[in-house]
Parts: C-alpha cells; structure tokens; sequence
C-alpha cells in the first residue's frame, strides 16, 4: 500500500477507535434534522419560501448536520494532531502526502455523514434529485471540512480554533435558515449560501442552477487551495 | 478563600498570556451582533411577549443574537475549561487546595468570560436596540451566558472534544434562535425546558416592554442552580 492509503487508513483507524466518533457521525444527524424540522414548524410560512418552514427546517438541519461535522473533523485533525504529525514528517511522510492522507479521512467522513443525513431527511421529506442533493451536501461538507483544515492551520490552541468555527458555523447556518429575507450582498459570500441554495432546490423542486453549482465547486476550490497553503506556510509543528 | 483567590488569578493570568483567545473574547461576539445588524432586512412584525408588541426585525433578530452570542462564547469556555483545566487542577488538589476551592475558582473564572461576552455583546448591540430596561436585559443575558458556561462544563465531563464542541455550537442555535425565536408563531413545550427559555424571554421583555416578569427570571435563576449543581458534581468528581 502507498504511503497516502496507509496514512489515510491509520487516520480513519484513529477516528472509528472511539465510539463516540462514531455515534457522532450516525446519531447525530437525525437528531439534528429532527430538532431542526420541530423548531422551524413553528414559525409562520414564509412568503418568500419554496416549501414549508418545517421541510425548510429539515433542509436547514441536514445541511448542518453535514457540514459542522465535517468542519470539526478538519479542525480536530489539524490541531489535534501536531506532535504525532511533526514526528511523521521527521520519519520521512512529506508534508503534502500527510494533508492529502488528512484530507481523504475528511473525504471519507464526509460522504458518510452526508449519506446517513440525506436517508434521515428522505425519511421525513420527498427529495425531489437525490443525487444533486447528495452532491450538494458532501459539497457543504468539504467546504467547512476544509475551512476547518484552514481555521486549525491558522490558531494554535483547540479552544480558538473551536471559538472561530462555531461563531461562524452559527451565523452561517442562521443566515441560511431562511428565517428572514436578506438581500444583503455579503450574505453571498457566506460558505453555505451557494451549498444551501443547491441543496434547497434539489430537495423541494428538482431543479439545478448552474451558477449555484458552480459557485459551489469553486468555493470548496478555493477552500482546498487554502488548506493547502495555511497548512504548509504553518508546517506541522505550529 | 485566598487559595480560591490565588487560583482565580492564576486562571486570569492564563486567559493574559493567550492573546488570541482575549482578541476572540470580544471580536466574535462583535462580529456575530453587527453582521446581523446588517444582514436582517428593514421591516416591522409583532412579536407575542408578555404583550404584542411591534418592532423592526433588524432589532429582533440582534437582540436573540446578543444573549446567543454570550451563550455561544460561555458555553465553548465552559468545555475547555473542563477539558484543559482537570489534569492541572487534580494537581492542584494534591498539593492541598481542596476541591471545592478549584471549582469555585473555575466558576468564576467562568463567570468572568460570561461578563466580558455580555458586556460586548450588549454594547454592541446598542446602536440598533436600547433596550428599555438594560439593567434586565444585561442580567438576563448574563443569566442565560452562565447556564451554557455550566452546561459547557457539563458536556466536557459526558463527551470528547469533537462531540462537546458540536453540542455547544448546536445546543445555543436550535434552543435561543430557533426555539426562543420571538418571530416563531408559538412556543412548543420542548422550548419552556431549554436553558435559553427563561433567560431569552426576560431578555426580550427587558428589551421592548416597560415590564419584565420577576417569576421568569427567578425560574431561570433556579434553572442555573440546577445546572451548577451538576456541574459542580461533575467538576468535583474530576478534580476530587
């Protein structure tokens, strides 16, 4: 096996060891969605809404319940993992192969905490494109995978890199839960806007906008190209 | 109490020497207040306190994101706390401070983060919403922040980093914005167990009504002692 499978296989090794990881992964997601579509069932129809506020809150959950996973999955492996990374690189790993290992967990987890999300929702919810919806969810996922990757790259305790995800998560998330209309121009830079958009139209009416599909791509584009470089302007040892 | 004393400004000088996390302490909730004071459109709805009442959304939203913010930030310092603080405090322990000594300390300290969140997140929030009685509106948000600081605790001590962090980022949205959420035509049941019930429903009447409901607030005073008795438990079964 190559350097980059047995890293990366050590790596999910590593997560799936703890059961608490895994239930993280399979038990949290519908207990988000749940939580989601109860809380926003009680809001008054939204005029300017696709679908119901308790389905838009289902919507809302599962592309949560995606994407902070996976951003505190990047997050935790980059800070986390420092010393045992550094000793790595001194045994001979490069940098590079070492990010890519991280990076394929990520991956990993992240197309299956989008899986068990997407099969939770369609219990609840009519998915009118799953494959569009699934793909615009691990798109979600990768994009704060990432971010998380950049954000633990950058800061250099737990607690920080903790602070930054959730208050951005959190914002992120609000904005996107459709509680309000906002034709704010920053809103459409926040990472779940495009995700969100794509995943909302996959879910309640089937269609695909190209532009939200490639705003998409280019965001978990750009997030790569920043894991990247934090990454290695940081080098492992922070 | 010296020894309670000497541990708290030993924590003090810890928060002193991390920069960072002191920059974070009053950036985030900054810019968690003042980007949904630029994001929420202008218009009025009634919001159904104690009284209908109609207000801007744009001040609805900041003053639910104000006191969440404050949560948000207490509620990560709780965890950490937790996590970081209990191999140096069994030390701490041994070398014969007695365990409730540390954990008072570390209340405090806790209580010091959640203060630092309130006062930024309420002073930014001023622009848009002066509240009409800030003396509740302050008390209430510190309420409300010194709930998830023990809550943090607490969930420090029942689950690993990973999963502690997910439940202080999920527990304050669902519960202050999406539950306690004044724009929401009802309150379900769920919502009146939720720690940000009692806090958040004082909040919002110290924010637009003349009047708050002392009930309320003492109900969510009783919450905090349930939670800090739990947290007490569990931090002292740690450190102990």
């Amino acid at each position: 096996m190559s350097r980059l499978g047995t890293a990366t296989a050590a790596h999910v090794r590593s997560f799936a060891r703890e059961p608490v990881n895994l239930g993280f992964l399979f038990v949290l997601p519908p207990v988000v969605v749940e939580v989601y579509g109860r809380a926003m069932a009680t809001f008054p129809e939204f005029p300017f809404a696709t679908a119901g506020a308790g389905t838009l809150g289902r919507v809302a959950g599962t592309l949560f319940s995606t994407a902070f996973v996976a951003g505190l999955l990047g997050l935790f492996q980059v800070i986390s993992a420092r010393r045992g990374d550094e000793r790595l690189v001194l045994c001979g790993l490069g940098r590079t192969t070492l990010l890519a290992s991280r990076l394929a967990a990520l991956v990993a987890a992240t197309l299956a905490v989008a899986a068990v999300s997407l099969v939770v929702l369609s219990l609840s919810t009519a998915v009118s494109a799953p494959g569009v919806a699934y793909a615009a969810l691990v798109g979600a996922g990768l994009l704060y995978g990432l971010l998380g990757v950049v954000v633990g790259a950058v800061l250099p305790r737990e607690l920080e890199g903790s602070l930054v995800l959730v208050f951005l998560a959190d914002a992120d998330s609000a904005l996107s839960t459709g509680i309000f209309a906002t034709d704010a121009p920053l809103v459409e830079f926040f990472p779940l806007h495009y995700p969100h958009a794509l995943f909302t139209d996959a879910v309640t009416t089937g269609t695909v906008r190209g532009g939200d599909a490639a705003a998409t791509a280019a965001y978990v584009l750009a997030a790569l190209a920043a894991a990247f470089v934090a990454y290695r302007a940081r080098g492992v040892s922070g | 109490m010296s020894r309670v004393v000497a541990t708290v400004r030993a924590g003090l000088r810890e928060y002193r020497r991390t920069p960072a996390l002191l920059a974070l302490l009053v950036v985030l909730p900054v810019y968690v207040v003042l980007l949904f004071q630029y994001a929420v459109p202008d218009a009025t709805v009634t919001l159904h306190l104690d009284e209908p009442v109609r207000v801007g959304i744009d001040e609805t939203i900041v003053a639910v994101m104000a006191p969440m913010a404050a949560a948000l930030l207490a509620g990560i310092a709780g965890l950490f706390m937790m996590r970081s603080a209990t191999a140096a405090d069994g030390r701490l322990v041994l070398a014969g401070v007695a365990p409730w000594q540390v954990v008072a300390a570390r209340f405090v300290l806790l209580g010091a983060v959640g203060t630092v969140a309130t006062a930024v997140s309420a002073a930014t929030m001023w622009p848009t919403v002066q509240p009409v009685q800030p003396g509740w509106f302050l008390a209430a948000t510190l309420l409300g922040a010194s709930t998830y600081g023990l809550l943090g605790v607490v969930a420090g001590t029942a689950l690993n980093r990973l999963a502690g962090v997910y439940v202080m980022l999920f527990g304050p949205m669902v519960d202050v914005f999406l539950y306690q959420n004044p724009l929401a035509g009802e309150t379900p049941t769920v919502a009146r167990l939720l720690p940000g019930h009692y806090p958040l429903a004082v909040a919002l009447d110290a924010a637009f009504l003349g009047g708050v409901e002392p009930t309320e607030f003492a109900l969510g005073v009783a919450y905090l002692a349930v939670v800090g008795v739990l947290a007490t438990v569990a931090y002292g079964r740690t450190v102990g």
